[in-house]
């Protein structure tokens, strides 16, 4: 663990005594060497499920995938950030990258910890960066009210979730999850048991998020510059899923009656959030809303506990983290070049740029879940799960997944397909550094359909 | 972001060249916050001009890392050296060559094997009895 978190922190000072020239490929040589390293997590030495043991953080097959997701993001970010933030002032840019790297930092620290109130203090923590980011970086007005709706929501909703922690740590005597997954089932018969109940999971909800307290995501997703962007939907909203994994641990029987309006939501959020894309003009509130529409199919397999549901989650999750970073990439070379995220500007693009459109066609593809990438496979687990709780939930993930389709192809033929307009006449020519972001973006991606089991928990 | 187009070489109507005073902000945006508002207006230049200028007139090998031509290469090659061959490459063979954990692999295929072994056989593939019905001790009738 110490092999991947000090030289994480020690990027830190690598940014800022950086020689000017120097700075990005310095750190980008330094994240790519920890990314590397983190591979070491999925060999898991022990019998038991957790690994690499110390007093406070271990790894499991739960939250191994989700540390390479973070540290294999780290690299992406600096590499898509190199280019908007070339001709600001070079302290900036050494802040901009801290930022990044302490993210990093937080977020490992998070899926590692094995005390729920570590998890907590470091959920709270992921806040402050991803905060000043968006607010300092963002290029619109917008960025202050973005910044505002995600920190409160996020804020507001974790609040109970503190409470709740402590009423937990009062009752059963403990919060360590080595610990917590031997407990017996409490007794939850009141309606204060209910109230708690909701209190451990609204901060996990609000962050996947959830239809109905999803309000903060396209603002904050659309305003953040696109290291903010990827950083959010590649990894924050899954911190809440991982949330949820955690603490179904400890809600046992509370769960099977309370999930009803949640799962609603959820899958009501699919169908919705969906729709919502076929109507959007702005590329990066399409992406932001398609990130809504999955993770209400992540929130659904969650919720019905099952192994199939809980493994489909974490593959869709991962799966989701690579496309939906990939696409927003996407989005990023675009707005690059004509300084709008108008999804009607450039159009035709595969005539001028033919090999960005077959990045296009690969992230579109994953975002509808085209076989056999690992998208397709979470969807179909968490899918099967739901019919296996309830027959009438394929009415809802099925045209999900018919949405899903239309708005990825609506995305790709209005970018890609059709004339190019007369008012693109000086684009520059793709850059091999943003062929080499989709490339980290979509081999992975590729190559886990080789090997499924490295992201499907505890599930072969 | 219309009134960028000038930049694309298409010409505008006189009130876009122009900016009347309506506009919100007259002043220029301040190096590090970015424009509060979006509308400052390039003159429309030619790419040899005072405008933006792209970085392939000067350096037509960019990369898209650096306008340096020297890091700007080296970058390129650090990206690609530690990204492709190191991580994915020398990663993924480091995962492919992880061991069995728990041996569920060796378990699908012990099952395969057994399954067809036992259909040649003409035997059941599974016995009826989870247990082995004569390691079943009972106790006899006679006793208390």
């Amino acid at each position: 663990m110490l092999k991947i978190l000090i030289p994480t922190l020690m990027l830190i000072p690598t940014a800022w005594f950086a020689p000017p020239k120097w700075l990005w490929p310095l750190t980008l040589m330094g994240s790519l060497l920890i990314a590397v390293t983190s591979f070491s997590w999925f060999k898991s030495t022990s019998e038991v499920g957790w690994t690499t043991l110390n007093s406070y953080m271990a790894t499991d097959p739960l939250s191994t995938p989700l540390l390479a997701l973070t540290c294999w993001l780290l690299p992406l970010m600096i590499l898509a950030s190199q280019h908007h933030t070339h001709n600001e002032p070079l302290n900036r840019q050494r802040t901009y990258l801290t930022l990044l790297i302490s993210l990093q930092f937080f977020l490992i620290l998070a899926f590692s910890a094995t005390e729920l109130i570590m998890f907590y203090v470091m959920f709270e923590a992921t806040l402050l960066p991803t905060l000043m980011i968006i607010t300092r970086w963002g290029n619109q007005a917008e960025r202050l009210n973005a910044g505002m709706y995600f920190l409160f929501y996020t804020l507001a909703s974790s609040l109970p979730l503190l409470v709740a922690l402590l009423i937990l740590q009062n009752t059963s005597g403990t919060l360590s999850l080595l610990t917590l997954q031997y407990m017996s089932p409490m007794s939850l018969t009141t309606h204060a048991d209910k109230l708690w109940w909701v209190g451990c999971l609204l901060a996990f909800l609000v962050k996947m998020p959830l239809y109905g307290v999803h309000l903060w995501l396209p603002k904050a997703h659309v305003e953040a510059p696109i290291a903010g962007s990827m950083i959010l939907a590649a990894v924050l909203l899954k911190l809440g899923g991982f949330g949820m994994m955690r603490m179904m641990l400890v809600l046992e029987p509370l769960t099977k009656e309370m999930l009803y309006p949640f799962i609603v939501f959820a899958l009501w959020g699919i169908v919705m959030a969906g729709s919502i894309c076929l109507r959007q003009t702005d590329l990066k509130s399409l992406i932001a809303y398609s990130s809504v529409s999955h993770m209400g199919l992540v929130v659904a397999g969650i919720l019905v506990q099952t192994p199939w549901g809980f493994a489909g989650a974490l593959i869709l999750m991962i799966a989701h983290g690579l496309t939906s970073s990939a696409l927003f990439c996407l989005a990023n070379t675009n707005y690059e070049r004509i300084h709008s995220r108008s999804i009607l500007l450039a159009r035709g693009l595969h005539m001028v740029l033919p090999l960005m459109a077959t990045w296009w066609f690969f992230a579109s593809m994953a975002n509808l879940a085209l076989p056999p990438l690992p998208n397709l496979m979470g969807e179909l687990m968490i899918i099967t799960s739901l019919i296996g709780w309830s027959y009438w939930t394929l009415a809802l993930t099925g045209t999900g997944m018919l949405i899903t389709a239309s708005y990825s192809m609506y995305m790709f033929i209005t970018t890609q397909r059709g004339p190019l307009p007369n008012h693109l006449v000086a684009l520059d020519p793709s850059h091999t550094r943003e062929h080499l972001i989709m490339a980290l973006h979509l081999l992975p991606l590729i190559l886990l359909i080789l090997n499924p089991q490295l992201i499907s928990g505890w599930v072969n | 972001m219309l009134t960028r187009l000038p930049r694309l070489g298409v010409s505008l109507p006189r009130l876009l060249c122009n900016p009347p005073a309506r506009f919100v902000s007259q002043s220029k945006p301040s190096g590090s916050a970015g424009a509060a508002s979006v509308t400052e207006l390039h003159p429309p230049e030619e790419k040899s001009g005072h405008g933006e200028v792209s970085p392939y007139v000067k350096n037509p090998d960019y990369h898209g890392f650096s306008r340096d031509p020297v890091v700007d290469e080296w970058n390129m090659r650090v990206g690609f050296f530690f990204g492709i061959s190191v991580a994915l490459v020398i990663g993924g063979t480091f995962i492919h060559y992880l061991p069995d954990h728990g041996m569920r692999e060796w378990a699908r295929r012990e099952a395969e094997r057994v399954v067809l072994q036992r259909e040649q056989e003409g035997a059941p593939l599974l016995s009826e009895y989870y247990f082995d019905p004569e390691k079943i001790v009972l106790p006899s009738s006679g006793e208390q």
